[in-house]
C-alpha cells in the first residue's frame, strides 16, 4: 500500500533522513520509532504531504505522490496529531467533521455524526459544543482521534498519540487505537518512543536512525533482535551504540 | 573593513530575500482569492472582527484628534490672522491625511497584530498542518477571507473616521473656540471635494490590504514556540505601519500632485 525507497531529507547542513526505505502493506499497523530527533516526524510529514523531500519516492497504493502530489489522496488520510492540534476557534464538533462542513451535508446530520464519533473514542455528546481549550490533554487526544477517524480514511498516521498523557490514559488512546484501526481496516502509521504503545499497536516495527531504517519487523521479533541499537532503545540503556548526547 | 562591507551584503540580501517572498506570498493571496472553494463564514467573521469591533478605536482616535486639530489650526492660524479656516483645515487634514493614516495605523496595531498572533499559534501548534490533511489550503482558509475583508470593510472604517474627526473639530470649534454651527458645518462641505473623499476611501481600502495581509504573512512564517509567536506579532505590526505610511506618501503624490 505504501511503499518508500531512498527519501531524503536535509534541513540546512543537517541530512535529516538519508535514505530511507519501508514498505505498509494495506491494513497493516506499522510503528516507527526511534530517538529524538532522528526524523521520525519528518517522515511522517513526508508522506503526507507537508514536507518535500528532496529525493527518494513515495508510492502509494501505486502511485508516486513525489511526482504527482497528495492533493488528490488528502480525503483518503486521517492525522492524529502530537498536541491534537485541534482548531481553537470551533467548538469540538466541528472540529470534529471540519473536512465534511463543505460538503453541503446539514449542519444538524454533521452534528450527529460528530456525537457518533465522540462516542467511538469515549466521549459523551455533552462535549460536542466545548471548545477544545476547555478539554483535558486526554480528553482533547480523543477529539483529536474522533476527527482523524471521521472521514473513515484508508490510512491514519498517528504523532506520538501518547505525548504527555498519564499511563493510564496513554493505556486508553493505545488501545482505542488498536480497536478502531482493525475494525476499519485501516493502513496505520504510528510514530513513537513509547514502547508501551508499540506494543499495544505495531503489527511491523521500524527503527530510524541516523537517517535510514535500522531495523524493520514484525512486533513478535522485536524482543528477540540482537540489533544493538533496537536493544539499548527498548531497555532504555545509557550505554550502547546510540550516543545520549544528541 | 571587509567585515563591514559583508554585514551591509548580508543585510542587503536578506532585506530582497524578505521582499521577493513578500510579493509571492501576495500574489498567492491574489491567486487563491480567484479560485474556488471561497470560506464564506471565515469571511463573514473577519469582517466582524475587523470592521464591527473596530469601530470604537478608530471612532476615539478619530474624534479626539480632529479636536487637537482645530485647536492646533486655530492657534497657529491666529499668527497670521488665519483662525477663520479652522473648519476647511479640519476637513482636508482629516479626510486627505489623519482619517486614513491614523485609523491605518490603529487597525495595524489593532488587527495586523491579532492576526500574525492567531496564524502563528496556529502554525506552532501545527493547526496550519492540520488543515492541510483535511484538504483545507491555509492560504485560501486563513488568508483570502481576512485580506478580502480588510481590503473592503477599510474604506468604511476611514468614512466613519473621517465624519467623527470632523465632528469632533467641530465640538471644539463650536463650544470652545465660538465658531458658528451652520457656517462651520457649510463652510466644511463646501471646501471638500469629491477627489479628497475618494482618496481617503481608496487610501483605506490599500491601508487594509497591507494590515490584513502583513498580519497573515508574519503570522505563516513564524518559528518555533512563544518567541516566535512573539517576534511575528512584533514583525507584522512594525512592516504594517511602515508599508502603509510609505503607501501614503504613494498615493498621495498619485492623486494630488501638482
Amino acid at each position: 500500500m505504501i511503499t518508500i525507497s531512498g527519501l531524503t531529507k536535509t534541513f540546512g547542513n543537517n541530512a535529516v533522513l538519508r535514505g530511507v526505505d519501508l514498505h505498509v502493506d494495506k491494513g497493516q499497523s506499522l510503528v516507527v520509532i526511534g530517538g529524538s530527533g532522528t526524523g521520525k516526524s519528518v517522515l511522517i510529514k513526508c508522506i503526507i504531504g507537508l514536507i518535500t523531500p528532496d529525493a527518494g519516492q513515495i508510492i502509494i497504493d501505486g502511485q508516486d505522490v513525489t511526482r504527482s502530489g497528495h492533493d488528490n489522496l488528502l480525503h483518503r488520510f486521517g492525522m492524529l496529531f502530537q498536541a491534537s492540534a485541534l482548531f481553537d476557534s470551533l467548538p469540538v464538533w466541528e472540529n470534529v467533521c471540519f473536512r465534511m462542513l463543505r460538503s453541503g451535508q446539514s449542519r444538524g446530520d454533521l452534528r450527529d455524526l460528530a456525537a457518533e464519533k465522540l462516542r467511538r473514542v469515549g466521549l459523551g455528546p455533552d462535549v460536542a459544543d466545548k471548545f477544545p481549550a476547555e478539554l483535558s490533554g486526554g480528553m482533547q487526544k480523543r477529539v483529536g482521534l474522533a476527527r482523524a477517524i471521521a472521514a473513515d480514511p484508508e490510512i491514519i498516521f498517528f504523532d506520538e498519540p501518547t505525548a504527555g498523557l498519564d499511563p493510564i490514559m496513554s493505556g486508553v488512546i493505545n488501545d482505542l487505537i488498536r480497536e478502531i484501526t482493525t475494525e476499519m481496516g485501516a493502513t496505520a502509521i504510528t510514530i513513537t518512543h513509547d514502547m508501551s504503545s508499540v506494543h499495544a499497536i505495531a503489527d511491523q516495527v521500524a527503527m530510524i536512525h541516523d537517517g535510514v531504517v535500522q531495523w524493520h519487523g514484525n512486533i513478535g521479533a522485536l524482543d528477540q533482535t540482537d540489533d544493538a541499537h533496537v536493544r539499548q532503545f527498548i531497555t532504555g540503556s545509557a550505554t550502547g551504540p546510540i550516543p545520549t548526547l544528541r | 573593513m571587509m567585515r563591514l562591507l559583508a554585514m551591509i551584503g548580508a543585510a542587503t540580501l536578506g532585506g530582497l530575500a524578505t521582499v521577493g517572498r513578500m510579493a509571492l506570498f501576495t500574489a498567492s493571496t491574489f491567486r487563491h482569492l480567484v479560485t474556488q472553494p471561497f470560506y464564506g463564514r471565515e469571511f463573514g467573521q473577519a469582517l466582524f472582527q475587523i470592521g464591527f469591533l473596530s469601530l470604537p478605536v478608530v471612532g476615539l482616535t478619530a474624534l479626539f484628534t480632529g479636536g487637537a486639530l482645530a485647536l492646533q489650526i486655530y492657534s497657529g492660524g491666529a499668527r497670521f490672522s488665519a483662525e477663520a479656516v479652522v473648519p476647511q483645515i479640519v476637513a482636508i487634514g482629516m479626510v486627505r491625511e489623519l482619517g486614513p493614516v491614523l485609523v491605518g495605523l490603529m487597525i495595524a496595531a489593532r488587527v495586523t497584530s491579532s492576526i500574525a498572533a492567531e496564524i502563528a499559534t496556529m502554525k506552532v501548534t501545527e493547526q496550519i498542518d492540520a488543515l492541510v490533511t483535511l484538504s483545507t489550503h491555509p492560504m485560501k482558509y486563513l488568508t483570502v477571507p481576512r485580506v478580502l475583508a480588510a481590503t473592503l470593510v477599510m474604506p468604511a472604517l476611514v468614512g466613519v473616521g473621517d465624519i467623527i474627526g470632523i465632528l469632533g473639530g467641530y465640538i471644539v470649534g463650536t463650544e470652545r473656540l465660538g465658531f458658528n454651527a451652520a457656517s462651520y458645518l457649510q463652510n466644511t462641505v463646501d471646501f471638500l471635494e469629491q477627489r479628497d473623499i475618494v482618496s481617503s476611501l481608496v487610501k483605506g481600502a490599500v491601508f487594509g490590504f497591507i494590515a490584513a495581509l502583513m498580519g497573515c504573512y508574519y503570522g505563516m512564517k513564524a518559528g518555533r514556540g512563544a518567541s516566535g509567536v512573539g517576534a511575528a506579532t512584533k514583525g507584522a505590526v512594525v512592516a504594517a505601519a511602515v508599508l502603509i505610511l510609505v503607501a501614503n506618501l504613494i498615493l498621495t503624490e498619485a492623486f494630488f500632485s501638482i
